[in-house]
């Protein structure tokens, strides 16, 4: 088992993601992840095995069939009030899923020094109203990503017999380092996962970077009030741009 | 309206009719202003600095907000609830609709260019199209009085694309960013000029209106009044004369005559009850934006305008265009990593791209007629939903990457002056009606080799100057025909009730006064007699400041001619 230390507050099973979470929901979530370690969750792998007749499936390949039920709720509508903003509709992910979203976007926005993770800044509350969301262009990403979800879960299953989460730190990054990358010479049975991946890691990295400390990370310093003129580019960026403007031989 | 005994009606709140709304009401007329849309007070109800990671979706487009959440448009956007509009076969549009107190204007991009010389009177030059009914000189003034009023800020530049305004009419541009910089060196090499755009922002307090102070988007609508909105500007001011009366959620179903033919009222659906309101009129004036005034009149069919109202010539509805549209953006790998600065500026192009090629046009050197601008979209932008670059793996490395592209993304978007052509216009579809039981437009659509030739030459120069800054490109350019955007999605629809010099071939006179119905005026973009690049907004506002000065002057004369023409 993994070793947590104690302030590095790293997303998993004995820290689970709380943000959305009530206690009687996080008390139930540890339930539920005992029990998965105990029986590696026996009802994805059985209907993992009834789409792959055998063990070699984990080289060919396999993808999830998810039947999901269209969200029908509500959006917020031609004429939301924007000064207090809000997402009427209800979150969708379950608990399991948005624990695996939590440690899932902590692999791709790490804490960083003073930097905080991912999950830290809520990236997965984000997600799940994301994917929760009943528009066309969310429904399409919930699809995508409810199923890279769930091929992670059973490729773990595959490997180790046991739910991401529930993994050790180097069994994890054995899946990632597959499906992280997408290239020419990507493995047959990584081009789906790995493309879906991608859509996922763009949303996470646009929810970190709309959060305000990962806005003040990737450097926005705009968004306030300047009293008289526009101060224009500061003496350093403009001497940057005539060492540009030098290096490709133009001029102002 | 009982106890407000209103001379004028004004159908449409947004730059038209806020615009004719506005002078009347100075020149000591009363005016009834009926409005489809909800009141809004952008005071109350603009989400100033609300960043994107607070709106839901962290504030991308769906199909309730086309913009992003944060867009002012209220019930409306590419589709309006219940409002539908259809299209003929082989027919792509796009037709953005507001409905709301201000209309459009609350999110306008508020770019604000002159039209010239050379824009009114093309067709003398190469025989296209149709010329404007008067000539620059004449509005020249009306320009100056309009850019006053609105609050422009930019410079004179002595381009010959851009005519000047008199001194002292613009305010003070804001500083270029080192994107737009960059930009303006390698079109220089080029031989292409770049100019500080002109908005209707203020960069200096005016009538109560707060200087712009460089945050905070203007598509959200501004409450402090900097970005030009007629809700914060016009109306208010209107209303302050005493002479304005407005009515909102009246949406004006058809504009009525008498047993002689003559206009004398007006019916509304008062949309809160969804009962038909008839109003008596004097003088009316449709501004309800080119599209929906022309629906208005071809939907007022009667025994003596059997073609709808104003219809003698048959060109309402016809001679449809929008601006045409395409973009190319790219990578530009020597603004990586560079130094960090605030530069959201006034929020919008603080240089842009004017048209370079009269002299070239008047040698013969170009393959299509008429020019195009670009505008130019770059810069340390907030983050948002949608992210530059194409991101692989993870950790230190992928936030590294991805701190890599930030602010170093440079797209062109032209802006090109399109044609009318006899495949373009829009009529009543008598199969289909809107909620209110009106029956809604219907929608023709074709882009000429004009237009194709011309974005296939804008496709090219962007790339060069794209080139010319670092950039690479892996892919070929795509064709015009994929490259150019839909017709409407531009939102610079005019032309559908041109204005001519003859009742013949246009539906109006020079003020926008129609041939028919002399107490029935059009002060929208509907009377362009042409489209040229130069975004259509502040030449919708001075013409119906010039228009309506012309028409209070009708109304105060003691012959009133107008009146004359009244049953
Ligand atoms: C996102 C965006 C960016 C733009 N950027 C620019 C730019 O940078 N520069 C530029 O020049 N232009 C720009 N435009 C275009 C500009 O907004 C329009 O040209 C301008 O608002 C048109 O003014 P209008 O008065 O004709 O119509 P509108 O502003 O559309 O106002 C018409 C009003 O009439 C009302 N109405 C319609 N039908 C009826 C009816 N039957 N009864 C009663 N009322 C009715 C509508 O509800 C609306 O409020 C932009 C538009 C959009 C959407």
């Amino acid at each position: 088992m993994k070793r947590i230390k104690p302030n590095n507050k790293q997303i998993n099973q004995n820290s689970p993601y709380v943000s959305t979470l009530t206690r009687r929901e996080s008390l139930k979530w540890l339930g539920v992840l005992s029990a998965s370690a105990l029986l590696p969750s026996f009802t994805v792998f059985s209907e993992l095995q009834k789409t792959q007749s055998d063990a070699s499936s984990v080289v060919k390949g396999h993808w999830p069939k998810l039947k999901l039920s269209p969200i029908s709720a509500k959006g917020y509508g031609t004429d939301p009030a924007m000064v207090i903003p809000k997402s009427p509709w209800p979150r969708t992910l379950t608990t399991e899923q948005i624990m695996l979203v939590a440690v899932l976007a902590d692999i791709l926005v790490p804490r960083d020094g003073y930097v905080p993770s991912a999950s830290q800044v809520k990236v997965p509350d984000v997600i799940d109203e994301w994917v929760s969301a009943p528009y066309e262009k969310q429904q399409r990403d919930r699809f995508t990503i409810l199923s890279a979800l769930r091929w992670i879960d059973d490729e773990s299953k595959l490997r180790s017999s046991n739910i991401f989460v529930a993994l050790s730190t180097k069994q994890q990054f054995e899946i990632i380092d597959d499906i992280a990358y997408e290239k020419a010479d990507t493995p047959k049975q990584f081009r789906q996962i790995s493309h879906a991946f991608s859509a996922f890691r763009r949303l996470v990295l646009a929810a970190f970077f709309c959060s305000p400390e990962g806005t003040k990370d990737i450097g926005y310093i705009g968004n306030i009030p300047i009293n008289g003129d526009y101060p224009g580019p500061t003496d350093k960026a403009m001497l940057h741009l005539h060492q540009v403007l030098d290096d490709l031989g133009l001029s102002l | 309206m009982k106890n407000f005994d209103y001379e004028v009606i004004v159908v449409g709140s947004g730059a038209g009719g806020a615009m004719a709304a506005y002078t009347l009401t100075k020149a000591g007329h009363k005016v009834l202003l009926l409005e489809a849309g909800r009141d809004y007070d952008p005071k109350t109800e603009t989400p100033m600095f609300q960043t994107k990671g607070q709106a839901p979706l962290m504030g991308a487009s769906t199909k309730d907000k086309d913009f992003g959440f944060y867009d002012a448009t209220v019930d409306g956007g590419w589709t309006v609830p219940n409002e539908p509009y259809t299209t003929g076969e082989n027919t792509e549009f796009l037709w953005w609709r507001a409905r709301m107190l201000g209309g459009r204007t609350n999110h306008w991009g508020r770019f604000a260019l002159r039209f010239s010389e050379h824009d009114f009177k093309a067709k003398s030059r190469d025989g296209l199209g149709a010329d404007w009914p008067f000539d620059y000189p004449d509005i020249a003034p009306w320009y100056d009085k309009t850019e006053t009023l609105v609050g422009v800020c930019g410079t004179n530049t002595g381009l010959d694309d851009m005519p000047d305004s008199s001194i002292g009419v613009l305010q003070p541009p804001p500083k270029p960013r080192v994107t737009e910089l960059l930009i303006s060196a390698a079109a220089k090499k080029l031989g292409i000029a770049t100019a500080p755009m002109h908005r209707a922002v203020l960069t200096r307090p005016k009538d109560g209106r707060q200087a712009c102070f460089y945050a905070t988007n203007c598509g959200k609508g501004c409450s402090v009044g900097a970005a030009f909105q007629t809700t914060t500007s016009l109306l208010p001011m209107a209303k302050a004369t005493g002479n304005l009366k407005i009515i909102t959620d009246a949406m004006v179903r058809s504009v009525d005559v008498d047993d002689s033919g003559k206009v004398n009222a007006v019916t509304y659906i008062d949309k809160n009850t969804g009962k038909d309101i008839k109003l008596a009129a004097k003088v009316v004036i449709l501004a309800a934006s080119a599209c929906e005034t022309a629906r208005l009149l071809l939907n007022s069919k009667s025994k003596h305008h059997p073609d709808g109202l104003a219809n003698s010539s048959g060109h309402v509805g016809r001679n449809l265009m929008d601006s045409t549209g395409a973009s190319l953006g790219a990578h530009i790998p020597a603004l990586e990593g560079r130094p960090i600065y605030n530069e959201d500026g006034h929020t919008a192009n603080h240089l842009f791209i004017p048209w370079w090629g009269h002299k070239q046009h008047a040698k013969g050197e170009l393959d299509f007629p008429r020019g195009y601008h670009f505008e130019i979209s770059s810069g340390f932008k907030e983050p948002s939903s949608s992210l530059n670059g194409n991101f692989q793996g993870y950790g230190k490395q992928l936030k590294a990457e991805a701190k890599k592209h930030f602010g170093a993304r440079i797209t062109l978007a032209l802006r090109g002056e399109m044609l009318p052509n006899e495949h373009s216009y829009m009529e009543i579809d008598d199969k289909v009606k809107d909620k209110w039981g009106i029956p809604v437009v219907k929608f023709h659509w074709q882009w000429s080799e004009h237009e194709l030739k011309q974005i296939a030459h804008g496709l090219k120069t962007a790339k060069v100057i794209l080139e010319t800054m670092g950039a690479s490109f892996s892919q070929p350019l795509p064709s015009p025909e994929k490259a150019i955007l839909k017709g409407g999605q531009i939102i610079h629809e005019v032309g559908s009730t041109r204005m001519g010099a003859c009742a013949k071939d246009s539906v109006t006179n020079q003020y926008g006064q129609t041939w028919d119905c002399p107490n029935l005026f059009i002060m929208d973009a509907g009377v362009f007699a042409s489209n040229p690049h130069k975004n259509c907004t502040l030449t919708i506002m001075t013409l119906a400041m010039r228009n309506s000065t012309w028409l209070a002057g009708q109304l105060d004369s003691s012959t009133n001619p107008i009146k004359a023409w009244e049953s």
